[in-house]
């Protein structure tokens, strides 16, 4: 997998770790906490915009991961994709939950994400290593930004549309021609 | 933009849903019946997967915010409460569904196999990723109807909360009120069902919000007591509650 690829040292040692969380070390799991909760919190804060939710997240997904460990094969994909993709649903049904739920005065869709979110500031950030930079980098400023708009801040089509003023369904369309073009590129 | 889940996806539809689930644009009832379909679609699954790895390098690009020194000791007071599915020795007879979920989708790997030219090798490949992925919805998702469920109330008959038990094993806290927790304090969920055993504690919020509660191996039965209290942030220093109870109830089979 990608990730593994430019991480091979750091990937095999969380596949390790998780071999030993499911066999009930509690240290295996520190030491994931340890390599990854920061960055961890740092994808959960951009889609959560708020400190302590961001932290919720990281938590829960802790917790998922001690408990889930078992199910986790590495010889079926790597370690660090897997507890990423668990911290981003926790995340992301914390973000829909709170839209739905909102107790405080600004709801976290209209807090103001921070620059280094916005989505050509991730651009400049993103490896030139990665096909998917240069994936991305084919498509329009406007579809490129709408797609990272999604995965970062994690909007949805709705706050898309209303983000770049344009209607729901070209908003939705522009992100199917997006993701088309990038399977073809990314092959 | 949800097909039937008997219905067999295109190749080029199976992308496009897959990349916008990945990008979380697929939500709400839509969401629910995707990650249904995860579950024992592995050529879906497969696409999950690639494109959780692409793009796996914008997660790369987030900013490294070191956690407050409490959060570990979070994590590792609801730890207490919870033992890796391997490790236990009745983990085979704990989560009766899964089993068949993984057999299913191993089985459709080999069909495939058969009938399309790209190898299942990948597909089957990422199916354990996404089995698990999959019951992460379920944990926020009352996808079934409760068997039972326990309406927690206030000193003055107030309901605060409902806990929810599902055939599947899956126990849920639903808050109905909001409720004040001071700083450097969390709300700690207890359940009891046998005196002499005590209250073992299931969960722990630091505010009011909907919360998968771990009950493992505990038991589970009708006229179970399950309470809020109020706790120390990191939960209650010796295993049983100290603080305040803010509301209980005990299950009652739902109709």
């Amino acid at each position: 997998m990608a990730t593994s690829a430019t991480l091979p040292r750091q990937a095999t040692e969380i596949d390790a770790a998780l071999r030993q969380c499911a066999s009930g070390d509690k240290i295996a799991l520190k030491r994931i906490y340890e390599a990854e909760s920061a960055r961890m919190l740092g994808v959960a804060q951009r889609l959560l915009k708020r400190r302590a939710l961001a932290e919720e997240a990281v938590q829960d997904a802790f917790v998922l991961i001690w408990r889930h460990a078992a199910r986790f094969d590495p010889e079926r994909g790597s370690g660090l994709t897997w507890i990423y993709a668990i911290l981003r649903n926790r995340a992301l049904s914390i973000l829909r939950d709170e839209k739905r739920t909102e107790t405080s005065d600004t709801p976290v869709a209209e807090e103001t994400a921070s620059e280094e979110d916005d989505p050509e500031t991730v651009m400049s950030k993103l490896s030139d290593a990665k096909a998917l930079r240069a994936c991305l980098e084919q498509l329009p400023e406007q579809r490129r930004s709408l797609v990272l708009l999604a995965f970062v801040q994690g909007l949805t089509h709705g706050e898309l549309a209303e983000r770049v003023k344009l209607p729901l369904g070209t908003v939705k369309s522009w992100i199917r021609r997006s993701l088309l073009a990038l399977k073809e590129c990314l092959g | 933009m949800s097909p039937s889940p008997d219905l067999p996806l295109g190749p080029e539809e199976r992308d496009m849903l897959a990349g916008e689930y990945v990008l979380g644009l697929i939500e709400g009832a839509d969401l629910a019946a995707f990650e249904r379909r995860l579950e024992v679609d592995a050529e879906l699954a497969g696409a999950v997967a690639r494109w959780r790895s692409h793009f796996a390098a914008i997660d790369a690009t987030a900013p490294a915010i070191p956690p407050s020194s409490e959060l570990w000791r979070r994590i590792e007071a609801e730890l207490a409460a919870v033992t890796p599915l391997a490790a236990r020795p009745a983990a085979a007879t704990a989560t009766p569904v899964r089993p068949g979920a993984a057999t299913g989708s191993r089985l459709s790997d080999w069909w495939n196999s058969l009938l399309v030219w790209r190898g299942a090798a990948l597909a089957g490949a990422v199916a354990t990723i996404l089995l698990a992925v999959g019951l992460l919805g379920a944990l926020d998702r009352a996808r079934r109807q409760p068997v039972m469920v326990a309406v927690l109330l206030t000193e003055t008959n107030i309901a605060a909360a409902v806990v929810n038990t599902f055939g599947d094993g899956r126990v849920e806290l639903l808050p109905l009120q909001a409720i004040a927790v001071p700083e450097g304090k969390a709300l700690e969920i207890w359940t009891l069902w046998d005196r002499a055993v005590g209250p073992r504690s299931v969960g722990l919020i630091e505010r009011a919000r909907s919360t998968p509660l771990r009950l493992d191996q505990l038991p589970l039965g009708a006229n179970q007591l399950f309470e809020i209290t109020l706790e120390p942030a990191t939960g209650s220093p010796t295993g049983r509650p100290t603080g305040p109870i803010i509301a209980k109830g005990t299950t009652a089979q739902a109709l």
